[in-house]
Order: structure tokens, then C-alpha cells, then sequence
């Protein structure tokens, strides 16, 4: 999740830059237009500028006045009408003939002073003194404004540089609080989204609200997800067929196996059969055991694959345990050319582990019965119970056939035999080890294949 | 012959598996039990039990009229038999179904005869110990409901712990005993350190049972594992074989 306030920060980063830049340009531009709109009284176009150019071109011949032809034709093309007001009696004394009714004949001084700053009638006025009186032009209504009472502290305007400052700082913490609060909505409403996308590789379900700024987005993702979990539950519905199909097989064969090996047992102990329909008799009965196994394991195996087989975990002792299995081969009377040595330490009586304890005993039963299997000249069989500090080990070595590197490496990184398409591997060396593989990894611990210094395979698990 | 009064117990088999139950009962006869009776559905079965209550009855807990699980329940209701579940349904829940509802044995198909018959005879002496006053053993006797040793015309008393070690070596004669379960079975469940108290306890035995104590011909050790009890009739057995 850091990404999103690393966002944050480079948006307010460049928040604050477009703030500041974009003062800058409001600045420049503005006093660029008042600059170029003021009505300064340097510019020729200025109506003060041009009340005044009226006065002086405003010429007493007896006692008329006349306006100059220019100033004349201007005046009334722009619809500017204009009086002289006599400077002793207060009186109009010339007007232009435009000049509108409701314009009064006579001032006093106050009309004076408020027609110099202000309007006559709203007609803005603008004056120009001449040597009789003063001149007023009176522009069209609403062509200028006239800032009537400019009157401010000097304090103020000294103060300008700081206030506008102040007030720009005022924004910028403005823009802050707005920004921020925009973006915690929105990475409110971004979060989940980061989060469900996330959660999508582990396949866990998502459905987010489908409202919001980014509704589209959460619309789109939910529908992944929903694709995810369509095909994941096909997926798991195709494993869950497939393992059933396996148990179903493993247990229709269970009642004809049954038959197969007690009637084969029985004619093994027959007196009155040749020892030679004997010998066959007993390779049957070994034949028949080893598909018992195979399928009590396909059935185990395929299960622990999927998952299906729930671990009945409580405290178990290996040292009991593996010494059950080990004594459980001899009491049912393995073979003399097979034997089976307890090498484990007669001062370890317990080795504690967390564990299931039925799935515990078949993999060190497999990995026995492994070496046997492997070996039909018959071996010795070393198996040892060890504690290394938190973890306890198990090993079972023979002085068998073993197996080549190859064997070793193909069967210390094959995945799975569902999954290996070599078939002969796996079928002479096989499901019995991959299952303790299955059994050690679902309890977390580790299986190791090696080379025994015995002379045949060495088989070590870990178990945590 | 030791097993003599077993081989005489009644033996009810139930399975709808006609072949299959064919099958065991000549097994079950070939082992010299002569009362082997069958059935191959509930409604059979149930009134076999009331014409003939069996000593052992070995179900199977797919049938075709009723569950053999619920069979079990009301059979054991209306007599008390050792039951032992034999049955192609190997899963652990049902296992653990089958023990909880106070099965005595729970045997998963395909199954070795061999051990079908050890487990029937464990489950018979256990629940009929009391017709089993004496074992032979090389050089003595054993006398479990006196818990005394028979040698050379002395009487020896056997200790509480003695006989328990001496019990459970005995239902499981002829095969090895971890030290583990032996330790269990005197000093209850997860027993440690008691290795040494065992070996203690097994040369008291051994005083009492063997001729020379040091050269032990009945109560054997298997080194690292356990010991194992030999009585005549295992000698006999281990010869024969």
C-alpha cells in the first residue's frame, strides 16, 4: 500500500507548483490589462486629457464661443455633449447642441466638486478649466466608471505586499484542504480497489461496491473475479470428480482383492498342494498385497493432492511410533533375507511432534516397505530416530540396489506422479515415496532421497 | 491346546457379499473355529442373534437393507458381543465413526486372513479372559486370575505392575511388544523416562519366569524395541512353520 501516498505527495506536488505558477500569470495578466485600460492622464484618449484639449480649443469671439471643427464632429460622434459653466456666476454660458434637457443651467460649488469626481444626471462628467470658466463634457451614460470615494488608510497600501501575500498563502492552504479532502475520497474509493487487485492472484473472492468515481473499474474487476471463481470452482469440481472416481475405484476393489488374498493365504498353507503350485501361490499372494498397497495409496495420494484428506494432528511420539512400525514388520513375519536394524539412540525416549499420527505411520511403513519392494535379494534395513534441535528426524536406509542420480534427481524435483507423464519411473520407484513426499510436506516437513552410506538409498525426513 | 476354548466361541459373520462371506468362514474353519455362522442382511442378521447370540460378530458396515453402524447399535443393545467392522470403507471418519460407536476392531478390505485371525483372537481373550487360567510357558506356568507363577511347585506372587507387563505381552504372544506400548500399558498414556523402571520390572519378571534370568528363553528383548513373550504353544507354532 505505499504506493497510493506516494501518489499523494506528487499530486500536491504538482498542486502547489500550478498554484503558485498560476498566481503569477493572474498577476501579470491583470496589471497587463489595467495597464493597458486605465484611464491615465498621460493618454491622449483620456476624457480628462480631452475635457481639457476641449477647453483650450474652446475660442471667445465677442461674446460667443466656438469649438474648433475637429473637437465639434468628435463631440458629436461620440455623443459627447459640453457646457461651460461661468466662472463668476456659476452660470452656463456655451453649450454644444446636444446637449441633453435634464442637464441643470446654473451650479453651485458643491455641483462643482461632486460633477469633477462623479456624474451629472449619470452622464460621467470630465472637466477642463479655460480662461472664462469650466468646461464639462458629459460622456454617455454608462460609457466610463468613476471610482467616486478612492479613499484608503495609507497603513493599507503600505501593507499591500504582505496582505496579498497572506492572501495567497490563505489559498494555497485552501486548495490544500480541498485537495486532500477530494483525494481521501478518492483514495478511499481507490484502496479497495488496489486492495481487490491484489487479492485476485490469491483467488480470493471480490466484489466491490460498484458506485463511486471508479465504478467502471470495480465493475471490471468484480467481473474478473468472478471469472476467476467460475473457473477455479470448475477447476476444484474436475479434481473433486476426479478424486472421487479414484476413491470409487479403490473401494470396488477392495471386496474382490479381499477374496483374492484370503483364498490365496489359505492355499499357501495347504498341505496337499506340490511346493511348486506353492511357490506360485505365495508370488500371487505377493502380487495381490502389493496392488493393496498401490491402491490404499492412489486413493491416500490423490486425496492429499486435493486436499481432501483432513489431518487429524495431536501430540505423537516418533520414537513409539516409527518403533510400532518397525515392530509391526517383524511381527508380520517379513521375510528372513530381509532385516531391520534400530539404530536410534536407546537414550531418546521421545521425540515430540504435531503431527497426524495414522498418516505419520504409512509413510514410514511406504518408505519400509519401499526398501523391501526394491530389493527382492533382500536387505538390511537402518532405521534411525534422531532429535536435531527443534526439528526430529527420521531416517531409513538399506544396503540395497539403490538408485542412480538420475533416479535421485528425477525424483527429488518430480512434481507429482498425476502430473509426470513418464510412467515407468514412477511405477517401479514410486508412489510409495512420492506419498511420504505428500504425506511430510502436508505437515510441513521436508523429505530428502540420497545415497546411504549403507551402499543403497537413504531416505531422511524432517518433520518440524 | 491354549486357544482351545475359543476356537468353541460362536462367530457371526455379516456381509452381503455371498462369495466374500463364503470366503472368510472357511477361513475362520480352516483356523479350527467350529461354530461360524452368517447372514448377508440386516433383517437376517437379526434374527440369527436371537436364535443363536454369537460370543463375536464381524460386520460389515454396508448392507443391503440397513447401515452397519446403526445393526451395530441395536444389536449391542439387546446382547453384549464383541463387534469387529470389516469393511471396503477405509476412510478415517468412518473408522473413527465405527470405533466411537464401540466397535472393538475396525479391519479395512482387502485384508490378510493372518491378520484378520490375530485381531479376533486378541478381541476373544480379552473379552473372555476369564476362561484362560493358565498359560505354559518353558519352564513354568502362569496363573493370570491368581496372578501368581507357577515354578517348580512354588508359588510366586505377581506385582500389580509385573502382571500388567506380563498381560499384555501374553495377548499379543509370539510377537513383539514395543517398549512404548508396555510402558503405556503399566504407567498410562505418554509415558517417558520409564525405560529404565521397565527394564527394572522385566528382570523381576524374568526371575520369576526363567530358568536363568540372564539367558531368557520365554520373555525375549528385541534390542532398541521391545520384548516378546513366548509361550509352548507359539514355540510350537514357530517350529511347525
Amino acid at each position: 500500500m505505499k504506493s497510493v501516498p506516494k501518489l499523494i505527495a506528487r499530486f500536491i506536488g504538482i498542486l502547489l507548483l500550478s498554484v503558485i505558477l498560476l498566481a503569477i500569470i493572474n498577476i501579470a495578466l491583470l496589471g497587463l490589462i489595467l495597464f493597458k485600460q486605465f484611464p491615465d492622464s498621460s493618454n491622449s484618449d483620456s476624457p480628462y486629457q480631452y475635457a481639457q484639449t476641449v477647453a483650450d480649443n474652446l475660442t471667445k469671439t465677442g461674446d460667443s464661443f466656438s469649438l474648433d471643427v475637429n473637437d465639434s464632429t468628435t463631440l458629436k460622434k461620440e455623443n459627447i455633449w459640453a457646457v461651460l459653466i461661468d466662472e463668476n456666476s456659476k452660470q452656463v454660458i456655451w453649450h454644444t447642441e446636444n446637449l441633453p434637457n435634464n442637464v441643470p443651467n446654473s451650479y453651485t460649488l458643491s455641483d462643482i466638486s461632486s460633477l469633477t469626481s462623479g456624474y451629472i444626471e449619470g452622464y460621467p462628467t470630465y472637466t477642463g478649466s479655460s480662461n472664462d470658466g469650466l468646461v464639462v463634457l458629459g460622456y454617455p451614460k454608462k460609457s466610463y466608471w468613476k471610482h467616486t470615494t478612492p479613499t484608503w488608510k495609507y497603513k493599507f497600501i503600505a501593507n499591500l505586499p504582505q496582505i496579498f501575500m497572506i492572501a495567497l498563502s490563505i489559498n494555497v492552504i485552501l486548495i490544500l484542504f480541498i485537495y486532500l479532502w477530494f483525494t481521501g475520497k478518492l483514495t478511499r474509493s481507490v484502496n479497495p480497489i488496489v486492495q481487490s487487485i491484489k487479492d485476485l492472484p490469491k483467488s480470493k473472492r471480490v466484489k466491490l461496491n460498484e458506485k463511486g468515481a471508479l465504478s467502471e473499474i470495480a465493475v471490471n474487476i468484480n467481473q474478473t473475479s468472478r471469472i476467476l471463481q467460475d473457473q477455479e470452482k470448475e477447476l476444484k469440481k474436475k479434481e473433486v470428480a476426479r478424486a472421487d472416481w479414484i476413491a470409487g475405484i479403490s473401494h470396488d476393489i477392495r471386496t474382490p482383492l479381499s477374496m483374492v488374498l484370503g483364498y490365496t493365504s489359505q492355499l499357501e498353507n495347504s498341505q496337499t498342494l506340490s511346493t511348486e503350485n506353492k511357490q506360485k501361490t505365495k508370488v500371487i499372494l505377493r502380487q495381490s498385497e502389493k496392488i493393496r498397497n498401490l491402491v490404499d495409496d492412489l486413493n491416500l495420494s490423490s486425496k492429499l493432492e486435493y486436499s481432501m484428506q483432513p489431518l487429524n494432528t495431536t501430540q505423537v511420539n516418533m520414537v513409539a511410533l516409527v518403533r510400532q512400525v518397525v515392530v509391526d514388520f517383524m511381527n508380520n513375519d517379513i521375510e528372513d533375507k530381509y532385516a531391520i536394524e534400530w539404530l536410534t539412540e536407546e537414550s531418546l525416549s521421545s521425540c515430540m511432534v504435531y503431527a497426524d499420527k495414522d498418516l505419520l505411520k504409512r509413510a514410514i511403513t511406504n518408505l519400509i516397505q519401499n526398501s523391501i519392494n526394491h530389493n527382492p535379494e533382500g536387505c538390511t534395513i537402518y532405521v534411525t530416530v534422531q532429535q536435531q534441535s527443534e526439528q526430529c528426524v527420521i531416517q531409513v536406509e538399506d544396503n540395497g540396489v539403490g538408485i542412480t542420480d538420475a533416479q535421485l534427481e528425477k525424483l527429488n524435483h518430480s512434481p507429482h506422479y498425476m502430473i509426470s507423464r513418464d510412467s515407468g519411473l514412477e511405477q517401479r520407484h514410486g508412489l510409495g515415496l512420492l506419498i511420504v513426499k505428500q504425506i511430510v510436506e502436508s505437515h510441513n516437513g521436508k523429505m530428502t532421497l540420497g545415497h546411504s552410506h549403507y551402499g543403497g538409498l537413504s531416505v531422511c525426513i524432517n518433520l518440524p | 491346546m491354549k486357544n482351545d476354548y475359543i476356537k468353541k466361541k460362536t462367530i457371526l459373520l455379516v456381509d452381503d457379499e455371498p462369495e466374500l462371506l463364503k470366503m472368510v468362514a472357511s477361513i475362520l474353519e480352516e483356523e479350527g473355529f467350529e461354530k461360524v455362522f452368517t447372514a448377508d442382511t440386516a433383517e437376517h442378521t437379526r434374527a440369527l442373534v436371537k436364535e443363536i447370540p454369537p460370543d463375536l460378530a464381524i460386520l460389515d458396515v454396508m448392507l443391503p437393507d440397513e447401515d452397519g453402524f446403526s445393526l451395530m447399535e441395536e444389536l449391542k443393545k439387546e446382547a453384549d458381543f464383541p463387534v469387529i467392522f470389516l469393511t471396503a470403507r477405509g476412510e478415517d471418519e468412518d473408522k473413527l465413526a465405527g470405533l466411537g460407536l464401540g466397535a472393538d476392531d475396525y479391519i479395512v478390505k482387502p485384508f490378510l486372513p493372518k491378520e484378520l485371525i490375530f485381531r479376533m483372537i486378541a478381541i476373544l481373550r480379552r473379552t473372555y479372559k476369564k476362561e484362560t487360567p493358565y498359560v505354559n510357558l518353558k519352564n513354568c506356568q502362569i496363573d493370570f486370575e491368581r496372578a501368581e507363577v507357577l515354578n517348580d511347585e512354588k508359588h510366586l506372587r505377581l506385582t500389580a505392575k509385573e502382571y500388567a507387563l506380563l498381560y499384555t505381552l501374553y495377548r499379543n504372544a509370539g510377537r513383539i511388544v514395543t517398549i512404548d506400548a508396555l510402558c503405556e500399558a503399566v504407567w498410562g498414556q505418554n509415558p517417558f523416562g520409564y525405560e529404565n523402571s521397565l527394564m527394572a520390572h522385566i528382570r523381576r519378571i524374568r526371575q520369576k519366569i526363567e530358568k536363568d534370568p540372564s539367558n531368557p528363553e520365554s520373555l525375549i528383548t528385541i534390542k532398541g524395541l521391545g520384548y516378546k513373550l513366548m509361550t509352548k504353544e507359539e514355540e510350537r507354532d514357530e517350529k511347525r512353520s
